[in-house]
């Protein structure tokens, strides 16, 4: 599969060779990169030996499965203007989810230059082979998600049409990677350094958030009843907006109508995205090299102030709530220190409590309408305490995040006899540090709104968030805390388990609905059987989950 | 405390898959005494520390440490170790004190006590004012500096040191050499395993020279000396490695990237 897509930049050549790279260096350093990628180990460490060389495969196939999914939903629209920018609209979001959730730290990524930077290799054959091997899985990506759609394109608006959405798709791709360049570059002049690290991180997280939220207001938004005659105006503006330019070629093609307005269309369609990456590769590329330089540099001089965040009272007091055991103690404190620091761990947890306001949020607004007297005498209250159950996937798989493989070593060398004290420890401090204040803000809010009454179901659910939290954290691989890099070929997995874990929170906030409504006192019940089940899961079931051979499998010693 | 056996090892081997890398080692280390632990790369010296030290738990053979099996006293024997490692990767994103307070708290030591600690160790290395720095910003020495304090740190008896100098500058190469020799004599029992022959020859007590998994050579500088006649620990070690032709290898590789 690797040369198959080293082989699509063959007709390029003369492209890259213009943008003043060499070609052959070029590939060889895509090469290394596609290979490295698809050989990530499936484990933590090198003791877990069962290498994924299909990762690009089974990543395919997730795409391909949630292209199902919107094929599903484009395929009632009837104009073809319409089907076409929806679906480019809808391939740019997740392009540019895809780019600043996943590729930032690849584009970022300085760790090769050690290697690569004392070679006679020039600075621009490094940045194209970085963009390239983003534009690659971008590329793929993009094509996965479209297959389907392709084919209905197919049927509904003929082959020609199909073949050009296609062209299109990659000329979308090309575009989508011109503007992240240009939105990083602009962020590249703000800052310099560890506070450009540190932005880098809270726009990744606020981007995450705005595209969550934007997709949950687009689904209110649109009146599924109207969707298959809905034809988009034309405006002034519309020849701005890069979905239209794709779109309005393909219609040109689909309809056979060539006048000027879809003229413009064409021209802009095949001229933009054209010069977008010319320009990137001639003009911003060596802006951005002299940036990461920067970058590289601004880690040698950042100091911490410590021991500040340990002290606070709300430490002390998380710390005397859920920590039992003397083995958990130090891991308690060294995730409480390390979760407010490690940049990998907050892109990946931070948005999920952005993700909860806005379904919080959409809850309210449901159907275009705010009617409060409505709303009170609702159980709606329970939907929004158990969207916080979102938290039990992504706190626990977080917490893997990180580049810290080497540094395990430490939980080895130091005498615990059970390892599942530190695994305790670990996701203890991580729940009671970043769930619990935010949760008991929104708490304050539902007990203003539906009264004191309510106080028994914000702790029953409370308690269902982290029984399910913890035991997801203890039934997943047992790596120690940030040492699990984040790869480009990392896939679809988490949407199954998502859909699990939603399963879940949809069985158990069901229970708990139907026992109020025999009730409004009977979710006090569940209370014993949670706090139960918390024992059995904390006492029990991780202590024979959670052995040295266990964790051994999975993390490297050096 | 001299003299006692603190260190038993029977027959030891270990395979990675089907790949032996240690052949029967048997290894008898008293207190008291700094070990020098040499031989070339992949001879099996880090294995063999690993092993020692409870990071590899599979194995075959009989370990003791301080006269308790190592298979089923693990814990008991972490207690009175202290361990460096041969690549200095710490959690970046902690600063020292914080990556000690944690070793100090997981090895049973008030907090007090580890901070009063950690700050004397830091001191003699002049890092005290570096204690609240991310160690991110540290450099190799820096962050070896970092290890050998976090490892003496509950005052350990037994030490295993993999390459413990790597990346250390001239003044504090000198300082940690004095210092095993004052942990020597203080009955500290120091493992030290490394490629750098000088200093091995300089301090150690006893030298053992591992190839390709199997002890070559054990004894005093001394006394590998009278059997061997080498004027130096080098020359020696690349005798009994099989390694002489040095010229005619230089000689080859000239040639292999000249053409």
């Amino acid at each position: 599969m690797i040369k198959f897509l080293l082989s699509l930049f063959k007709p390029f050549r003369w492209f890259i060779e213009k943008m003043g790279a060499d070609y052959n260096q070029f590939i060889m350093i895509l090469q290394l990169k596609l290979t490295m990628d698809n050989r990530r180990t499936k484990g933590i460490g090198a003791n877990a030996k069962k290498e994924t060389e299909n990762a690009l495969i089974k990543q395919s196939f997730s795409q391909l499965m949630i292209g199902v999914f919107f094929a599903i939903f484009f395929f009632f629209i009837k104009s073809s203007f319409t089907f076409y920018f929806f679906f480019h609209s809808f391939l740019m979001a997740m392009m540019a989810m895809m780019i600043i959730s996943e590729f930032t730290t690849i584009l970022f990524d300085t760790s090769e230059n050690v290697i690569i930077q004392p070679l006679p290799i020039k600075g621009n054959t490094i940045s194209l082979a970085r963009n390239a091997h983003v534009l690659t899985y971008l590329t793929l990506m993009s094509f996965n998600l479209s297959v389907v759609t392709i084919i209905t394109a197919g049927v509904k608006f003929g082959f020609l049409s199909a073949l050009l959405f296609s062209f299109t798709i990659f000329m979308n791709v090309l575009f989508t990677l011109f503007l992240a360049n240009m939105l990083y570059l602009i962020i590249m002049r703000l800052a310099s350094g560890e506070k450009l690290k540190n932005i880098l991180m809270y726009f990744q997280i606020v981007i995450a958030i705005l595209f969550m939220g934007a997709y949950q207001l687009s689904i209110n938004m649109v009146d599924k009843t109207h969707i298959s005659n809905m034809v988009l105006p034309v405006h002034w503006y519309t020849y701005l907006i890069p979905p239209a330019f794709f779109s309005g070629l393909l219609e040109a093609f689909t309809l056979f109508v060539f006048d000027i307005r879809h003229l413009i269309f064409i021209a802009e369609a095949l001229l933009v995205p054209v010069l977008a990456i010319f320009f990137t590769g001639k003009y911003l590329t060596p802006i951005f090299n002299r940036k990461l330089m920067d970058l590289e540099q601004g880690d040698r001089v950042s100091k911490v102030k410590t021991e500040t965040v340990r002290k606070s009272l709300w430490y002390r007091m998380m710390f005397g709530i859920f920590v039992r055991r003397k083995g958990e103690h130090a891991p308690f404190k060294l995730i409480w220190t390390m979760t407010g620091r490690e940049r990998l761990f907050m892109q990946s947890f931070l948005p999920s409590l952005g993700f909860i306001v806005i379904m919080i949020a959409v809850q309210f607004f449901r159907n275009n309408t705010f009617n409060l007297d409505e709303i009170i005498h609702s159980k709606l209250y329970l939907l929004i305490l158990y969207s916080f159950m979102f938290i039990g996937l992504t706190l626990p798989a977080s917490l893997l995040n990180g580049n810290n493989q080497q540094a395990t070593w430490i939980f080895k060398t130091v005498p615990l006899s059970l390892p599942a004290d530190y695994f305790k420890g670990f996701i203890k401090a991580a729940f009671a540090r970043f769930f619990v204040p935010f949760y008991l803000v929104i708490s304050v809010g539902v007990c203003f709104l539906w009264g004191y009454t309510v106080i028994p179901d914000v702790l029953v659910a409370i308690l269902a968030i982290y029984l399910v939290t913890t035991l997801f954290y203890y039934l997943q691989s047992p790596g120690f805390p940030f040492a699990q890099p984040k790869t480009a070929s990392q896939g679809g997995m988490a949407f199954v388990k998502m859909m699990g874990l939603m399963l879940t929170a949809v069985a158990l906030g069901l229970m708990h609905y139907f026992l109020l409504r025999w009730s409004a006192y009977a979710g006090l019940l569940l209370i014993p059987l949670y706090l139960g089940l918390i024992y059995y899961v904390n006492r029990i079931f991780v202590y024979k989950k959670i052995t040295w051979e266990k964790v051994d499998e999975v993390n490297i010693y050096p | 405390m001299s003299n006692q056996t603190i260190v038993q090892i029977q027959n030891l081997e270990k395979f990675y898959e089907k790949k032996q890398v240690l052949h029967g080692i048997n290894l008898e280390i008293t207190s008291g005494q700094i070990i020098g632990y040499i031989g070339p790369n992949g001879a099996g010296k880090s294995t063999t520390v690993k092993i020692l030290c409870g990071l590899i738990n599979e194995f075959q053979g009989e370990i003791s440490i301080f006269g308790k099996d190592l298979r089923t006293n693990t814990l008991e024997i972490k207690k009175q170790v202290g361990y460096i490692p041969e690549n200095a990767v710490l959690y970046e994103s902690l600063t020292p004190m914080e990556f000690m307070e944690f070793i100090g708290e997981m090895r049973g030591l008030e907090n007090e006590i580890t901070r009063s600690k950690a700050e004397a160790l830091m001191n003699i290395f002049e890092m005290k004012a570096n204690l609240n720095q991310r160690i991110a910003t540290f450099s190799k020495g820096m962050r070896q500096k970092v290890m050998i304090c976090s490892a003496l740190l509950h005052n350990p008896d037994l030490i295993f040191m993999d390459e413990p100098l790597s990346g250390l500058d001239a003044n504090s190469v000198i300082m940690v050499k004095e210092m095993l020799i004052h942990l020597a004599r203080e009955g500290k029992t120091v493992f030290y395993s490394s490629h750098l022959m000088d200093v091995v020859e300089k301090i150690s007590d006893r030298i053992i020279l591992i190839d390709q998994g199997r002890v070559i050579a054990d004894g005093s500088f001394d006394e590998l000396n009278k059997l061997s006649n080498d004027e130096n620990l080098e020359k020696m070690f690349t005798r009994l490695t099989g390694n002489t032709n040095h010229g005619e290898k230089a000689e080859a590789f000239i040639n292999a990237f000249e053409k």
